[in-house]
């Protein structure tokens, strides 16, 4: 077990993570991609904290954080979705585009 | 007191500069009441003065009494003395007296001619700027103030000949006579800055001076002596500055008469008194007589072939200074002096006669006229003494001027001698020509009735046969016909026959009953050449005006497509990007994300393209 392999398995996720983001037609899904990217840091961060810094694991603690960040990130990216969805009565990002040149 | 007179004949030009200003007066949009004779008269008296000026002092000139030169500062800056030598003269005063006296009946004879007219102010002032014009060039004896005084007299030419400008072809005509005649004072213009690095003066008596001993490069002088006689070519309308004579003919008759006698006369008075710095160059003079060899045949081959009265005489007007080009060309000044005076009272005589017939049988062609005689005996005997006057008949003016040139052309160039017979020959058939027609015959319809004119146009003209009639014992008195006994009595007897010649087969063809009338030259389209005067309105047309043309079509369109184009074009690119780069905001928020991944990204290999780069996937 090395730590390249867990950098590499964290990058992968955030690479599949960007292409749900930008490729995603429903808002929800592109809210899960976004989750999947922070996730692929929360790998990063326990990787290199179980590596370079078991003593004092403070790259856990950046983690916790960005998990309790995320859950209200996630909480209110539901409710812009929910409210755009009320005003427009869809999810699909290619409805979005009224801001335009 | 004679003497006065004299030192003060620089102030003639003064006198009809006076009338011309004064005359505005009369204008109609000023005095609405009245009408605008007084101005007419006003000018009348003016010229009158000038007139009797110029006489005394022509008698105290002739009485002994020295000639004066004197100069008038102008303008002096830096290593430039631009001062108006004047020289007063009995040459210049002589001058003076025809000119002012031409003009004096030329400005009665309006009185008549213009009875119908309310454009008399205007007319006036024009024919007295002319007046004023002319005086001030025989006075200053400069080349660089004779262009100013040319230049000047262009634009009044301009303006007279438009007199009547609700006519289209007067406003054709005045157009094309000021654009040739500037074509050739821009090409003097050339010459008078030309010749000051090689004379260091524009005066003519220094010109003179300098040209007995100047050694300049034969090259260079040709060119410049091309340039100079460029001017007087266009002024005196010389082929191939000849149109604008003819389309002058559009102008009110009594105009003409100063036109066709002194105006284009002030161009050869330039010339002859440049004949010492062209004589530097044989070439030029070549050139001079060659120019005025073409235009004295293709002038009276053309004036044969017209149908309208005044251009008959136009034509002729263009041959005869053909033949002061020649003289001067052979650098026979005294001939070439003579024949402008000559030239100048037999034609302003012709002129007249044919205005007088003109005035009241309205049409001006010569197919419609016929049988005058009878009833118009004066205008016949003034055109008759006016023919006679001007083609070589002893003892008439004409005939000494052409003697004298002949003299000198028999020993040197006798082919040049046998050109001059035939224009005589021809001069005087078309003459006789145009009096057999109008006088001869039977009436047409249009001369049934036909009165003789009222006086104001008689007496100038009989006062001009009197004056024609005359000029032989003038120039007697003043010593300027050669003595009998001195004469080539061989080239006397050329010149006769030929005119007898010319007047008796004119005479002949259409006055007798042998040739049927409208006569037909055996080959049309000799005719229509000559008639149509050899094409050259088509020949301007289809060169100098279609390159010109041409030139500034592309050159506007150069201008406005390729100069405005590259300026426009910043514009329009600038528009153009702002226009199509605004679709990169797309409006969609993941294209958006993807732009800064994308940009991160860039940055991100930027920032460690050294690390990158040299790292190898393959370790060794």
């Amino acid at each position: 077990m090395q730590l390249q392999y867990f950098l590499l398995l964290a990058a992968a996720l955030f690479c599949i993570g960007i292409y749900g983001l930008v490729t995603s037609r429903n808002a929800i899904r592109v809210l899960m991609s976004i989750e999947l990217l922070l996730n692929a840091v929360n790998l990063n961060l326990m990787a290199f904290s179980n590596f370079l810094d078991p003593a004092e694991v403070r790259g856990q603690v950046f983690t916790v954080f960005v998990i309790t960040i995320a859950a209200a990130e996630a909480a209110v990216g539901l409710a812009i979705v929910l409210s755009i969805y009320r005003n427009r009565d869809t999810v699909d990002m290619e409805q979005f585009n009224l801001l335009k040149w | 007191m004679i003497q006065m007179f004299v030192q003060s004949a620089w102030l003639i030009p003064l006198y009809p500069l006076l009338g011309m200003l004064l005359s505005i007066f009369w204008f109609p949009a000023i005095t609405h009441a009245t009408g605008p004779r007084p101005s007419g008269y006003l000018n009348v008296v003016m010229t009158l003065l000038a007139f009797t000026h110029g006489l005394l002092a022509l008698i105290g000139l002739n009485n002994g009494q020295a000639p004066i030169e004197f100069s008038l500062p102008w303008l002096q800056v830096a290593g430039l003395d631009l001062s108006i030598p004047i020289e007063i003269s009995s040459l210049t005063v002589g001058a003076i007296v025809v000119v002012t006296m031409l003009n004096l009946l030329a400005q009665v004879f309006a009185i008549g001619y213009l009875e119908m007219d309310w454009g008399w102010a205007r007319f006036y002032s024009l024919l007295a700027l002319f007046e004023a014009g002319m005086c001030a060039l025989v006075l200053c004896d400069s080349l660089f103030f004779a262009y100013v005084v040319l230049e000047i007299l262009t634009l009044a030419t301009y303006l007279i000949i438009g007199i009547w400008f609700n006519q289209p072809l007067v406003v054709t005509g005045a157009r094309d006579a000021f654009l040739t005649k500037r074509v050739g004072d821009l090409f003097l213009l050339m010459g008078v800055l030309a010749i000051y690095p090689l004379a260091g003066t524009w005066n003519f008596d220094e010109l003179a001076t300098w040209a007995q001993t100047a050694e300049v490069d034969p090259t260079l002088m040709s060119l410049v002596g091309l340039a100079l006689i460029a001017g007087p070519m266009g002024k005196c309308a010389q082929f191939p500055l000849h149109l604008w004579l003819d389309e002058a003919m559009e102008g009110p008759i009594p105009a003409s008469i100063l036109r066709n006698s002194v105006v284009v006369a002030t161009g050869a008075w330039v010339l002859i008194k440049l004949e010492p710095v062209l004589a530097l160059s044989p070439f030029t003079l070549n050139a001079c007589i060659f120019i005025g060899a073409v235009t004295a045949l293709g002038g009276t081959l053309i004036a044969i072939a017209q149908i309208d009265l005044k251009r008959c005489l136009s034509y002729l007007v263009s041959a005869y200074l053909g033949v002061v080009f020649i003289a001067v060309g052979v650098q026979q000044v005294e001939a070439a002096f003579l024949m402008t005076l000559s030239h100048a009272f037999s034609m302003a005589l012709l002129v007249m006669a044919i205005g007088c017939i003109i005035w009241n049988c309205i049409t001006q062609d010569i197919r419609q006229y016929g049988g005058l005689w009878a009833r118009r005996p004066i205008t016949g005997i003034a055109f008759l003494v006016g023919t006679a006057g001007l083609i070589a008949l002893p003892p008439f003016g004409g005939f000494w001027a052409m003697l004298d040139l002949g003299d000198e052309l028999i020993s040197t160039r006798p082919m040049l001698l046998g050109l001059l017979l035939v224009v005589n020959a021809l001069a005087a058939f078309s003459l006789m020509r145009v009096f057999s027609l109008v006088w001869g015959n039977q009436p047409k319809p249009m001369t049934a009735r036909s009165p003789e004119v009222f006086w104001p146009m008689t007496l100038p003209t009989v006062i001009m046969v009197g004056f024609v009639l005359h000029l032989p014992l003038i120039l007697q008195a003043i010593g300027l016909l050669p003595d009998w006994a001195t004469i080539n009595k061989d080239v006397a007897l050329l010149f006769i026959w030929s005119t007898i010649f010319g007047l008796s087969i004119g005479g002949v063809v259409f006055l007798g009953s042998y040739i049927k009338k409208p006569v037909e030259f055996p080959i049309k389209a000799v005719q229509d050449l000559l008639a149509y005067d050899f094409y050259t309105p088509k020949l301007y047309r289809s060169t100098i005006v279609l390159f010109v043309g041409i030139l500034s079509t592309i050159t506007a369109f150069f201008d406005r497509f390729l100069v405005d184009g590259i300026v426009n074009l910043f514009g329009t690119v600038t528009v153009f990007s702002g226009q199509s780069l605004r679709y990169s905001t797309s409006g969609q928020a993941q294209f958006y994300v993807l732009t800064i991944l994308l940009g991160i990204t860039f940055l991100a290999l930027l920032v460690s393209w050294p690390l990158i780069s040299h790292l190898s996937l393959v370790t060794s």
